[in-house]
């Protein structure tokens, strides 16, 4: 396994390399192998079709042009989120900055019947049929994408990166510049937040 | 606090909840955290809260899967960013076709402009309707709505088809065959799902790669991807050929030539590999290029010493060889070697022109052993 990891990590020098050296070829690889990623937490990020394209084309158009400064000394894939992530937060910030600009794609129109027990409403959840399951789905991811908007950005990104990119701690903190303290604290603070907001704070 | 908690508070402990709950906690913490929760009830409901709330964030769709559920905005930003890339290697310069004074136009009147392309829009589609309409009555096509096990695709109906995405799922019977499933839109959408193996899967595979300028680029390298495992099928391998050396997308022709590694030692792959080197613009699909040569002389080699060990005299470049896919003699080698020694000096790319030179390194030192 060790050694399969290892050629990969040499495959991938030899791709940076190349498309450090002009090869498109090698660039649009190393694209492809990353950014279906990228494109993942864009949407879970931005939630809207639009945002996160936008956001793929800056990043990868930023990592294009700035490959030949990547001098090795993390791997691609962390300079890549830490690209990725920053071009997220400014797009985060500026749409933070317009508060008409803030409805995400994915609203429903149920809110008001979302239990104000979370655990309650779940257990309610678990145990009902399908097409109602799915719907109970609806509203809560509806409620949370709600409660989410209200994460500073930093937060949201962290939350996003552990939750469903399923990246650790320190990863987060590489792709942030951070320290993993720093992300602990944000990790803390978004999931307090959250649960206050869904009602489920003891 | 909880009356019955040990050496270590609720105040110390419940913070650390959070990251126990999700794996993040260091071996002193999470010992912390035991041993103060095998005494603290209070701290274990939040624990149990806390995994809760972790599980259901688990069981809630995930938005990326919600806007993009068949991956089509991911092929989509592929040939996005495919674009811009050729814009910034190649700015446009002056207006093509001398449209120019029309877009100008279109600036000055834009309502006229909006006007004149909704009436356009209107004429248009009714002509495209029209078309359509009569083409399925002339020739008795029915809407195509294929299954695994379906009727075997025309060649009209390929010629019809676009694709819309690709992905690969393990089979449910069978964990280790992979099933390809592809969104296909012909007169109507429908999803065509199966392995490898089956013949109408094959065929759009095959279909797209080898008419790679009708389908967007991130499909046909998805599209290549499938195919890798089975370049040695004929159908396939032509399809192979075909893309190495006609795909505009030089990404494409690279995956093509990958795609081909297993079969290096035929000798009409080695003809593409060598009109690659020679003739590619891309400097990344002329080492490639270098690259499988160097291994089809290897797989030579390994060929030589199976089929005929009493016959080896240990220099392949004076033997005719037979290789798994055709005859591969001396003339061949020679093309090669000839190829790489006036890529060392000629080629526009230093990094080819090294890479030539290894090459020719490396084979000259295969025939001394």
């Amino acid at each position: 396994m060790a050694a399969v990891t290892s050629t990969a990590a040499v495959d991938e020098r030899v791709l940076v390399e190349q498309a450090q050296a002009g090869n498109r070829a090698a660039f649009e690889e190393l694209v492809r192998r990353y950014d279906r990623d990228v494109l993942r937490l864009a949407l879970n990020m931005m939630k809207r079709t639009e945002d996160a394209r936008d956001v793929y084309q800056e990043a990868f158009l930023k990592v294009y042009r700035n490959l030949h400064r990547f001098r090795f000394e993390c791997s691609f894939y962390t300079w890549l989120y830490r690209i990725v992530t920053n071009v997220c937060l400014d797009h985060l910030r500026r749409r933070q900055a317009r508060p008409e600009d803030q409805a995400p794609e994915l609203r429903t129109t149920q809110h008001d019947e979302v239990a104000t027990d979370f655990f309650e409403r779940q257990r309610e959840h678990r145990a009902t049929l399908d097409p109602e399951r799915h719907l109970l789905g609806q509203e809560i991811k509806a409620k949370l994408a709600l409660a989410m908007e209200r994460l500073s950005p930093r937060e949201r990104i962290v939350f996003e990166m552990k939750h469903y990119q399923g990246l650790k701690l320190r990863a987060i903190g590489d792709a942030l510049g951070t320290s993993e303290e720093t992300v602990k604290n944000s990790l803390f603070r978004a999931t307090r937040k959250l649960r206050s907001e869904l009602g489920v704070l003891r | 606090m909880s009356a019955s908690a040990p050496n270590n508070s609720c105040k110390d402990v419940a913070p650390l909840l959070v990251f126990y709950a999700c794996g993040e906690c260091n071996e002193q913490e999470r010992g912390l955290v035991e041993q103060h929760l095998a005494l603290c009830a209070s701290c274990k409901a939040q624990l149990e809260d806390e995994l809760e709330f972790e599980s259901a964030l688990r069981s809630l769709p995930e938005t990326s899967q919600q806007l993009d559920p068949s991956g089509i905005l991911l092929g989509r930003c592929r040939s996005e960013l495919a674009e811009q890339l050729d814009d910034l290697e190649h700015p446009r310069g002056k207006e093509v076709g001398g449209l120019g004074w029309l877009r100008r136009w279109m600036g000055l009147h834009p309502m006229w402009s909006a006007a004149t392309l909704v009436l356009f829009g209107l004429v248009a589609g009714a002509q495209i309707t029209q078309w359509f309409t009569g083409r399925n009555d002339a020739n008795g096509v029915d809407a195509m709505s294929v299954r695994p096990s379906g009727p075997r695709l025309t060649e009209d109906q390929l010629s019809k088809m676009a694709v819309a995405g690709v992905n690969f799922a393990p089979s449910t019977s069978n964990p280790g065959v992979k099933t390809v499933r592809l969104q296909l839109s012909a007169e109507q959408p429908v999803e065509l799902s199966g392995s490898l193996d089956d013949s109408n899967v094959r065929s759009v595979l095959t279909y797209v790669v080898k008419n790679g300028q009708r389908f967007d680029s991130g499909v046909r390298l998805d599209c290549l991807d499938a195919l890798k495992t089975l370049a040695e099928d004929d159908q396939v391998r032509e399809a192979l050929l075909e893309a190495a050396r006609k795909d505009e997308n030089p990404a494409v022709r690279l995956k093509a030539l990958e795609a081909l590694r297993v079969s290096a030692a035929d000798a009409e792959v080695r003809e593409t590999l060598l009109a690659a080197l020679e003739h590619d613009s891309n400097p990344g699909v002329r080492v490639e290029a270098v690259n499988l040569l160097v291994h089809s002389i290897g797989a030579q080699d390994d060929t030589l010493v199976v089929t005929d060990p009493g016959d080896f005299s240990g220099l392949p470049s004076r033997k005719a060889v037979r290789g798994s896919g055709g005859a591969l003699d001396d003339d061949s080698m020679q093309n090669v070697i000839r190829a790489l020694e006036e890529m060392q000096h000629k080629d526009p790319s230093r990094y080819v022109r090294m890479r030539s030179a290894a090459a020719l390194r490396e084979i000259s030192a295969r025939n001394e052993q």
